[in-house]
């Protein structure tokens, strides 16, 4: 069986800005405060129409930009398209920072190798390259879900489902069933009893 | 609620009033934007503020804070002038719908707007789309409650959804989204100053009523207070407290037997989120004793300036009990303990058992879990000496709480949906496999021990068998000629009888189902199906497919309020001092929760606009919770709003030269003022602030952190914004009003 690559997507029609997901990231992976894996970001609040709220995270680029501008290699994309780094290896440069489209590299305050490690970002709770679930990985990476088989954290703790994860053929199936039952329940925007009547 | 969150998903139309559930209520919001990507239901927002729900609606209306019932009342002059009421559902099942007509023929939407702020035209459209998208589905939360007409408030939406046949239907209702887990389980168990558990209220009868149910004599309760007199009276309500304490600076008349409160008990209560902070802790430092029993310290014990007598007892949280909730739809889910208690804390329950023994009342506290009803309406002992906790207490419940229709909700059958809670439908509540006919949770009235709950309150369309039933007959036969209970042909389905009926007694069963009872159940039932302890009343009523509870008529007409329709009434410090003199407040109340409270003395006492020109309204905000301490406690919570601000329009900001990120001063009419800091936001109007509640620690401007007992300080602290909300009470509940007040502001 083949998998495609795993994704997150936040449908932002659902997004309510809770924070619960941010909250649950930095619980669950004791990070230090400061060290935002997940943001949420509200756009034009207070403005009829346009106000809008989406959660952001690494995005887990198939060509990952910080992986290619990265000096010392650190970085490397498993199989399943996720994308990791080692701390070890990691010297807290910040080009992948520039390199990133979505502000997800995150740099602790307390010097370059503080309690996260040189370099911290969302691992779509995969932990990092060392043993999995060991004591070391917890430490420096944060949980391992996905090695236990859970959903990643955020998206498990999302109110309003708005926050997706798993391969990118599930996401796109549940993004297309939320689609395709528009419309199919008591307020109709189309069909024959709307048009002609009962 | 009357319906339930999932059943939003059938609604057509959702219209919210004072509520914000994105905000408040985060999962149960889920439903409202399943309704819209599903259905396109159209979701109508009400709101001084542009809130996260506004953020999701079609369609917004901006109201002045307190206006809620000309709004409504626009809303019905429109509808009735096109006849978009439903005719057939109001002469069946409504009564004084007629003088509702006529006071709504004053609010045009010219009036409203001038009333309200909100443009005739957004009035139209929104009424439009309301009164053409049916069954429509009305929310409300503490925007309409918090105010001294909040009883008016919450009796106008339910009109305007009579009015339009939207009441007893999957998708309508009037749902009230609850402010706290549990709320309406407290409610049911009657934590208020006015009512017996089971809303039996404090007559007579029914002291003796709970009397025979807790197994223990009349006169032993009798002998508690001290004469039987204040059995039946109101005590202090948790907004007025303050007032019976010694030493508070207070002009108005206490009634409590020429005495004063001297102890104050607080479990799981976030007194620092209740309006008249500055009068709380004059109350807190004056009394004798105060005991606080909470998972983290609450913060009462921070304000107080009193250094003796004060005890912080550390509860344990719900992880570390079990027993049931009930949620928001009157329905009940079970609780399992997830660790034992930490440390020396224990659950309220052991808190409260402790204190019955050393106060001498342990026995007669805790009989009532080792009773059980038999056949023929007597009570009888379990065959066991002690109690098991919590199930002898659910059980207990079940037996007694009659009223509402708890019988059915025994621990065992809770248990059974709880742990199946997969078999049953999201949206319905319905259950499959053995719980087929059921709904999760048994929303209640749930009549017996075989009902399967009633999903939406007075629905004619289903069996009472199968959670059907009209309005309830609680207020006699008929009121100046007319009949108050259902027309002809307005009945539950299946119903041996095709009309309104009275409820159920021992005396009227006979005549009213039209069957004969013989002489031992004659001798068995007790007087009527509240007080029958042989449940015979209500198996005959469920037979007869007839509600025990009657088939009424819904009241438009509250003959026993001071307001017999809903009226506005401004707020008591309106920031229209013109229509505070055309809808001028209530005469000021003597003796309401043992305090005379005012109204129109505190309204017409001066011109507060011209002080106090702004708007304030309070607020919760996502990430946090009441009074806000355990939240304030989480680092990352903390992170997010780490500090007491205050939402202001950078127009109203720019004309006090406050910048973004400043410090400012909010002033009140009580004379108080909070120092917090600016957040510009385009979510208000220039001619308002908003405020959220959850801050603590500071007072006035001085930091009073440094009363926090070593290791307890939470990782945020701040003002209270209670510190400067502003006087008013509701005139039946004692709410306080703190969604409608006035503030100045200024730079700090």
């Amino acid at each position: 069986m083949e998998y495609a690559r795993m994704k997150f997507y936040c449908d932002e029609a659902r997004c309510i800005e809770c924070d619960g997901c941010s909250i649950a990231c930095a619980e669950a992976h004791e990070l230090p405060v400061g060290i935002s894996r997940r943001k949420v970001v509200t756009i034009n609040e207070g403005i009829p129409g346009k106000e809008f709220s989406t959660s952001i995270a690494c995005m887990h680029c198939t060509d990952a930009p910080c992986e290619q501008v990265c000096p010392v290699d650190c970085f490397y994309i498993r199989e399943d398209g996720i994308v990791l780094h080692d701390k070890d290896k990691c010297i807290g440069c910040g080009y992948c920072l520039y390199a990133c489209p979505f502000g997800a590299p995150q740099f602790p305050r307390d010097g370059a190798f503080g309690a996260k490690g040189a370099m911290d970002k969302c691992t779509m709770c995969a932990g990092g390259p060392l043993e999995t679930n060991s004591k070391e990985e917890r430490h420096l990476y944060g949980q391992n879900r996905i090695a236990e088989g859970k959903v990643p954290v955020c998206a498990a703790m999302c109110a309003t489902k708005a926050l997706l994860v798993g391969d990118a053929e599930s996401i796109s199936n549940i993004y297309r069933a939320r689609v395709s039952a528009r419309g199919k329940g008591a307020n109709s925007p189309y069909g024959w009893d709307r048009a002609y009547t009962k | 609620m009357t319906n339930s969150l999932g059943d939003m998903q059938k609604s057509k139309a959702i219209i919210i009033f004072g509520s914000n559930p994105a905000v408040n209520h985060p999962v149960g919001f889920q439903h409202l934007l399943k309704a819209k990507e599903r259905n396109n239901t159209q979701i109508i927002v009400i709101d001084p503020r542009f809130t996260k729900t506004a953020a999701k609606a079609d369609i917004y209306a901006q109201i002045r804070p307190g206006t809620d019932i000309p709004f409504m009342y626009g809303m019905l002059n429109i509808i009735f002038a096109n006849g978009w009421e439903d005719k057939e559902y109001i002469n069946a099942r409504i009564f004084g719908m007629d003088k509702i007509r006529e006071e709504a023929k004053k609010w045009t939407p010219e009036v409203v707007a001038d009333v309200t702020g909100v443009p005739a035209e957004k009035l139209i459209q929104i009424t439009n789309i309301y009164a053409k998208n049916r069954p429509g589905s009305l929310i409300w939360a503490m925007g309409l409650t918090q105010h001294s007409i909040g009883t008016s408030n919450t009796r106008m939406a339910p009109i305007l959804q009579l009015a339009l046949g939207n009441m007893g239907r999957a998708g309508g209702g009037t749902n009230i989204l609850r402010g706290h887990d549990n709320v309406q389980g407290a409610t049911d168990m009657g934590c208020l100053a006015d009512s017996l558990p089971g809303y039996y209220g404090l007559a007579e009868g029914s002291w003796k009523y709970f009397a025979k149910q807790w197994g223990v004599d009349y006169e032993y309760l009798v002998s508690q207070f001290k004469d039987a007199s204040w059995m039946t009276k109101n005590g202090f309500s948790l907004a007025r407290w303050w007032a019976g304490v010694q030493n508070v600076k207070n002009d108005e008349k206490i009634e409590n037997a020429g005495t004063h409160l001297k102890a104050l008990v607080v479990m799981g209560n976030g007194i620092t989120s209740v309006a008249q902070q500055a009068k709380i802790k004059e109350g807190l430092d004056n009394l004798d004793l105060l005991v606080l029993a909470d998972p983290f310290v609450n913060e009462a014990a921070i304000l107080t300036d009193k250094k003796d007598n004060v005890f912080i007892l550390p509860a344990a949280t719900q992880f570390e009990t079990s027993g049931y909730c009930v949620a928001t739809n009157r329905s009940a889910q079970w609780r399992y303990k997830v660790i034992e208690p930490l440390y020396e804390s224990k659950p309220d329950q052991d808190i409260m058992f402790e204190l019955a023994k050393r106060l001498g009342f342990y026995e007669q506290y805790t009989k009532a879990m080792l009773m059980v009803e038999t056949p023929d309406g007597k009570l009888a002992m379990k065959d066991k000496k002690t109690f098991t906790w919590p199930e002898d207490a659910t059980d207990e419940i079940a037996r007694i709480i009659k009223t509402i229709g708890l019988t059915g909700w025994t621990a065992e059958r809770i248990k059974k949906h709880t742990d199946n809670w997969h078999m049953f439908d999201e949206v319905s509540g319905a259950g499959m496999g053995p719980m087929k006919g059921e709904y999760y949770g048994f929303p209640w009235p749930c009549w017996t021990k075989t009902h399967g709950g009633s999903p939406n309150l007075y629905d004619t369309s289903i069996s009472v068998k199968e959670g059907g039933m009209g309005f309830r007959n609680n207020f006699g036969l008929e009121k100046d000629g007319v009949n108050l209970l259902a027309e002809k042909g307005s009945f539950p389905k299946g119903s041996k009888i095709e009309t309104g009926y009275p409820e159920i007694t021992k005396a009227n069963i006979e005549a009213v189902l039209g069957i004969t009872l013989t002489e031992e159940e004659k001798a068995a039932c007790g007087a009527n199906w509240k007080v029958d302890n042989s449940g015979i009343l209500v198996q005959k009523a469920l037979e007869a497919g007839v509600c025990p509870y009657g088939n009424a008529k819904a009241r438009a007409i509250v003959w026993n309020f001071p307001d017999h329709i809903p009226m506005h009434r401004e707020p008591l410090h309106s920031p229209r001092t013109d229509l505070a003199q055309k809808y001028p407040a209530y005469p000021d109340k003597a003796n309401h929760f043992r305090v005379m409270t005012k109204y129109i003395s505190i309204q017409s006492a001066k011109d507060y606009a011209k002080e106090f020109p702004i708007n304030m309204v309070t607020g919760r905000l996502v990430t946090m919770n009441g009074a806000g301490i355990e939240n304030r406690a989480s680092k990352y919570i903390a992170a997010l709003t780490p500090e007491m601000f205050c939402n202001v329009h950078p127009d109203l900001a720019l004309k006090h030269g406050i910048r973004n990120g400043d410090m400012m001063w909010i002033h009140s009419p009580e004379g108080t003022k909070i120092k917090v800091k600016a957040k510009y936001s385009l979510t208000v109007l220039p001619d308002m602030v908003f405020m959220p509640f959850h801050f603590a620690g500071h007072f006035q401007g001085a930091d009073r952190t440094g009363n926090f007992p070593a290791g307890t300080k939470p990782y945020a602290s701040g003002e209270s914004v209670n510190t400067v909300t502003n006087y008013g009470y509701d005139i039946i509940t004692q709410i306080p009003e703190t969604k409608g007040g006035l503030c100045r502001i200024e730079k700090a």
